[in-house]
């Protein structure tokens, strides 16, 4: 039985690399995309911009101030741009050539003493908004001390403390610090680039079209007697259908190893450790070729197949996540990606390339891939008598 | 009146064909409904909670932090589950704060929180800065709280009571932001960004898959037997031109209607609207024809021709925004005609452009359009004569 399934695979795997439309679909389409999207993307993951300072006051808190712009964990994500005049600063933040800039007014120093402290300003732009909540962000950082400061006095002069005190508590004050202090951990794992996520994407995107290519062989076969004359070979439904999805399984797991070899050397796609990047592969591959010969029984014509193929292959792209970064979409999205097994395939690959690990890593998506492989086999074989009846 | 017998024949084709209506009229607007919903209405730092045991101080800084202007929450229920999430940026920082934290603060202590983020990242080094700025000004009523009592010796809860009575109070050092720049040079985020580009998007996509359809006439035989009529060359291409032309236009009327019905799109100047809408079309219906004759089968262009044009739409802007690539991918992204449809939609979204305004942009794409048409005109009657 299995000669004749490697038979009808080999035949099939003949015409598919003769089928250059195919082949350019799987391997040469995957690639280019990565390639587009490797130039595009490349350095937007990073959050950097110009920072405009307008030091109008000159006092100690203003010099606070530009020590707190100037701590190390900013570096990388201001760059500090020291300016005289608040209107060339509003003039280059509305040019786009400061992201934001920060006004310390005059008088803000000797102001915190007073009833109503002089309040910073941050000049926004509505075209970067992630800079202008970033600049109120660090500059609300500092005031944080401050309001911390003058509060505690205030309120151990409300707890009881003699109002003659208010000087000594003044001086008191001034050595507490926060209660909350923090400390900045790595994560522990390697960021997520966009060619790392797209890269897998892309190449399991077009792996699906697979579905459609197979299922399209099946009924040209059928369109030209080919699949009678097999049948009177004598060979089994099962067995031509087992073939139609062996060469599917190869073809898909051939370009799946193409791409990402080409995008870890040429782009610098990270996918992971190989043998579980192969182990998904597999899983992958073996879930697209039960797919195509689901569809090959379920469809009664080649046109039918080919919508069936399309359906297939777009629903599961759009929801499992190959078009957007699905980790960012809304949590509704994010659990229905869940329900696909390409949602599962680009999880563990996913993970295999920010926390890395082995085999175990991917331990519970091998097996949801597998489960998938096996219903959708099962309902296939149920339906694979229909073949003989066309 | 025998072109538009050809229009007719070849609309009814696209009508009977599910496959191509699920390319025309479904996948565009399910796409626009999964990516205007994963890029959300606002640009805001995703940031993860972890609350192992801190007690009410938890449930304080939880509700801060969902506050926060600046800040999407998610809380996890472990730091394992929080670190997983943010290898796979579902959030750029993880907040972890101790068991027993409530507890050390009213004991006069000070405690240090874990802010989980990638150094190397700086997306997610402005996230923790986000999240770190939040948890300090918490912290700014639990420091009054421990000052007061300290030196009054007062109960650590009666301490915080007052500070938390006089914080509504006092007025902090605040930081006013104004806006000095209003007119946006981006699509506005969510369904407006994704109705737009999807549309140019797809009604490429969908002429270029049309093409097959002329290439499976001209495979059967059918354009031989129709010049056997006394019809002429020009009658068909000009028909089935007609034919593709009404598609593109009802494809873009069908996702301006959803995209204004169902995801509150606004579409700008009704004119310019109108135009580009109709220049786009002929030249996807020009692309359209021209990729007929330039693949062999219909196989090669189903497979080829959306490729071409997810390609062409990465290129132009389709897929993310021009404004955040380096100046020579911009520069060579308006090589694809996409870049200058998606300019104007742009124009007229972000900044209310006029047809005059988007003057350039419609001249342009008019031009891309007249040499699609004249080339694939020319080759189509070559090939059908």
């Amino acid at each position: 039985m299995f000669r004749r399934v490697l038979t009808i695979a080999r035949k099939e795997l003949r015409q598919r690399a003769r089928d250059r439309s195919a082949a350019l679909l799987v391997v040469v389409a995957p690639l280019l995309i990565a390639g587009i999207m490797s130039g595009a993307l490349s350095g937007t993951e990073n959050f950097h911009y110009r920072l405009g300072v307008v030091n109008e006051d000159h006092g100690a808190a203003a010099a606070a101030m530009l020590r707190t712009l100037h701590q190390p964990a900013l570096h990388g994500v201001i760059q500090l741009v020291e300016l005289d005049d608040r209107t060339i600063a509003a003039h280059e933040v509305a040019s786009g050539t400061l992201g934001a800039a920060l006004v310390i007014p005059a008088g803000f120093t000797s102001s915190l003493r007073s009833a109503a402290p002089v309040r910073l300003e941050a000049l926004t732009s509505v075209n970067d908004s992630l800079a202008a909540s970033t600049t109120v962000a660090i500059a609300r950082t500092f005031t944080a001390q401050l309001d911390a400061d003058r509060l505690s006095v205030l309120a151990a002069v409300a707890a009881g403390a003699p109002r003659s005190q208010l000087a000594a508590l003044e001086h008191r004050v001034v050595r507490w610090r926060l209660p909350l202090g923090v400390v900045r951990t790595p994560a522990g794992a390697h960021p997520l680039t966009a060619i790392s996520y797209f890269a897998p994407a892309m190449a399991i995107f077009f792996l699906l079209f697979q579905v459609t290519f197979t299922a399209r062989s099946f009924f040209v076969d059928l369109a030209t007697g080919m699949v009678d004359r097999m049948l009177v070979a004598p060979v089994r439904p099962t067995e031509l259908l087992a073939g139609k999805a062996l060469a599917a399984f190869t073809f898909c797991l051939a370009s799946l190893t193409i791409v990402a070899v080409t995008t870890s050397e040429l782009f610098g796609a990270s996918w992971g450790a190989p043998l579980p990047v192969a182990l998904v592969a597999v899983g992958m591959s073996l879930v697209v070729a039960c797919l195509a010969v689901l569809v090959i029984v379920t469809a009664r014509s080649q046109r039918q197949a080919e919508g069936f193929g399309s359906l297939v292959a777009f629903t599961l792209a759009l929801v499992g996540g190959n078009f957007v970064m699905v980790a960012s979409a809304p949590p509704l999205l994010r659990h229905l990606a869940l329900w696909t097994p390409n949602g599962w395939a680009l999880r563990a690959l996913t993970d295999l390339s920010t926390v890395g690990g082995g085999i175990g890593q991917v331990a519970l998506p091998l097996l949801v891939l597998g489960g998938f492989a096996l219903a959708i086999a099962s309902v296939a074989a149920l339906l694979a008598p229909r073949v003989v009846r066309r | 009146m025998r072109a538009l017998a050809v229009t007719g024949v070849s609309l009814r084709r696209v009508l009977r064909d599910r496959r191509s209506l699920l390319i025309t009229l479904v996948l565009p607007i399910l796409l626009i409904l999964v990516v205007g919903g994963s890029i959300g209405g606002t640009a805001r730092f995703k940031v993860g909670l972890v609350d192992v045991g801190a007690g009410p101080l938890g449930a304080r800084v939880a509700a801060a932090m969902s506050r926060a202007s600046d800040i999407t929450l998610t809380r996890y229920g472990s730091l394992g589950a929080a670190r997983l999430g943010l290898s796979r940026s579902e959030v750029q920082a993880v907040v972890a704060l101790p068991s027993g934290l409530s507890t050390r603060v009213a004991g006069g202590g000070r405690v240090l929180v874990d802010v989980l983020s990638e150094q190397s990242t700086s997306t997610q080094r402005a996230a923790a800065a986000a999240a770190t700025s939040v948890l300090e000004r918490v912290a700014v009523q639990l420091q009054a709280a421990q000052f007061a009592a300290a030196v009054q010796h007062a109960p650590y809860a009666t301490a915080l009571a007052i500070a938390g009575h006089l914080a509504a109070t006092v007025k902090v050092v605040a930081v006013d932001t104004h806006v000095v720049q209003h007119v946006a040079s981006s699509l506005p985020l969510g369904f407006g960004d994704s109705a737009p580009t999807m549309l140019v998007l797809f009604v490429f996509i969908s002429a270029m898959s049309g093409g097959a359809m002329l290439i499976e006439v001209r495979s059967l035989g059918l354009y031989t037997r129709m010049l056997a009529a006394p019809i002429e060359a020009r009658s068909v291409v000009a028909g089935e031109f007609l034919a593709l032309l009404v598609v593109a236009v009802g494809q873009s009327a069908l996702i301006v209607a959803v995209g204004s019905a169902a995801f509150g799109v606004s579409w700008g100047d009704p004119l310019a609207a109108i135009a580009l809408i109709a220049v786009w079309a002929v030249v996807a219906a020009g692309a359209g024809m021209l990729g007929a004759t330039l693949f062999a089968t219909p196989e090669q262009a189903t497979a080829l021709g959306p490729t071409l044009g997810i390609v062409l739409g990465m290129l132009g802007g389709c897929m993310w925004p021009l404004s955040i690539v380096s100046a020579p991918f911009r520069m060579f992204g308006h090589l694809a005609p996409q870049a200058w449809a998606v300019d104007a939609w742009t124009g007229m979204l972000a900044r209310h452009d006029s047809l005059v305004r988007i003057a350039p942009q419609l001249a342009v794409l008019a031009g891309v359009a007249t040499v699609l048409l004249v080339v694939a005109t020319r080759r189509l009657r070559h090939t059908i004569a």
